[in-house]
């Protein structure tokens, strides 16, 4: 298996997952299908699970708010791990918000995992960004502020955007 | 959204599916599966967030690509990801991904990659700084500036017979 400097190797495998589906590995007519309406029921899954997006968002947010509160009043060796914990969670409301259609949710999500990467925790200003997030976050689940356009939702992303303009 | 993606697998008929909470969690599921013990099975195919805590997706894919063993470093990877689809694809491409994603998933849209993956394998490729499935994905002769410059003599095939 060595591969000395500039050679190539090739390695022609056999087709498991065809196998697997009971078709020959070597005809390569034979094709696995996936029966349209079972993509209709997947599609159908995303529908279903929309229903449980509050609860979810509600979920991560508390996590993501309490995580947040821990940063400010640990240890500061911590500091970096809950950091990172918080990415994620805004991470993972910015993923539901943008699967169940909630562009104003996801526009939070990214708005404040991209900030959290570049935090710099001994700014005050820097951690009034992301209460500002954090408090915006909460209005708009709360709330049920759906989309980007309406005039509440217009509201809640010009208090984030002054924040930053402000303390950035 | 693991959740998520393993109930439309199961949509799709597929049997047993294992979440990981984050890199290192698949990482041992990936080693424990593929260690031939006798409540193991080797796993069929991998999907993996682009951002997880602990070990990102590109660092696994990375990591599974560099295995040793052969029923890890040739597990067909798909990357899931919310950037932007040209840099997924490139960065998936150029990691060793078989496929990319871009979130938010659809059925469709996952439906047409698995079967991308089982109905048109690419042969992998071990050349210097890369190993996973060929990158060019047509059989036509490609004339672009990262044509490949070996001659047969520096081409070693190896077919895998059952």
């Amino acid at each position: 298996m060595s591969n000395s400097k500039g050679k190539i190797e090739v390695y022609n495998r056999v087709n498991r997952l065809k196998l697997k589906a009971g078709l020959s590995h070597t005809d390569p007519n034979a094709k696995l299908r996936i029966d349209p309406s079972t993509v209709n029921k997947a599609d159908s899954i995303i529908e279903k699970k929309a229903e449980a997006y509050p609860t979810e968002v509600k979920r991560v947010l508390t996590a993501l708010h309490q995580n947040w509160v821990k940063a400010q009043s640990g240890d500061r060796k911590s500091v970096p791990e809950i950091m990172e914990k918080i990415y994620h969670n805004a991470n993972q409301i910015k993923d539901l918000a943008s699967t169940f259609n909630y562009p104003l949710m996801q526009h939070f999500g990214v708005s404040l995992r991209d900030f959290v990467e570049k935090i710099d925790m001994n700014k005050g200003a820097h951690r009034t960004i992301v209460d500002a997030h954090i408090d915006v976050m909460w209005v708009a689940l709360n709330e049920n502020v759906h989309d980007e356009g309406d005039e509440r939702a217009q509201k809640l992303k010009s208090l984030v955007q002054k924040a930053i303009n402000k303390y950035s | 959204m693991a959740d998520l993606l393993s109930s439309m697998l199961r949509e799709f008929g597929v049997g047993k599916i294992l979440l990981a909470e984050n890199g290192e969690d698949a990482k041992d599921l990936i080693r424990y599966n593929a260690s031939g013990g006798s409540d193991t099975k080797p796993m069929d195919i991998v999907l993996t967030d682009w951002l997880m805590p602990q070990m990102n997706g590109v660092e696994l894919l990375k990591w599974i690509r560099s295995s040793e063993k052969d029923n890890i470093r040739f597990l067909p990877v798909v990357l899931v990801s919310a950037y932007t689809s040209e840099e997924v694809v490139s960065v998936a491409r150029d990691n060793g991904a078989n496929e990319a994603i871009v979130k938010p998933v659809s059925g469709k849209m996952l439906a047409d990659r698995i079967l991308h993956i089982v109905n048109h394998p690419r042969p992998f490729i071990k050349a210097p700084g890369f190993f996973g499935p060929d990158r060019r994905r047509s059989e036509r002769e490609f004339e672009g500036e990262e044509k490949r410059q070996s001659t047969e003599q520096d081409v070693k095939i190896y077919n895998e017979q059952l």
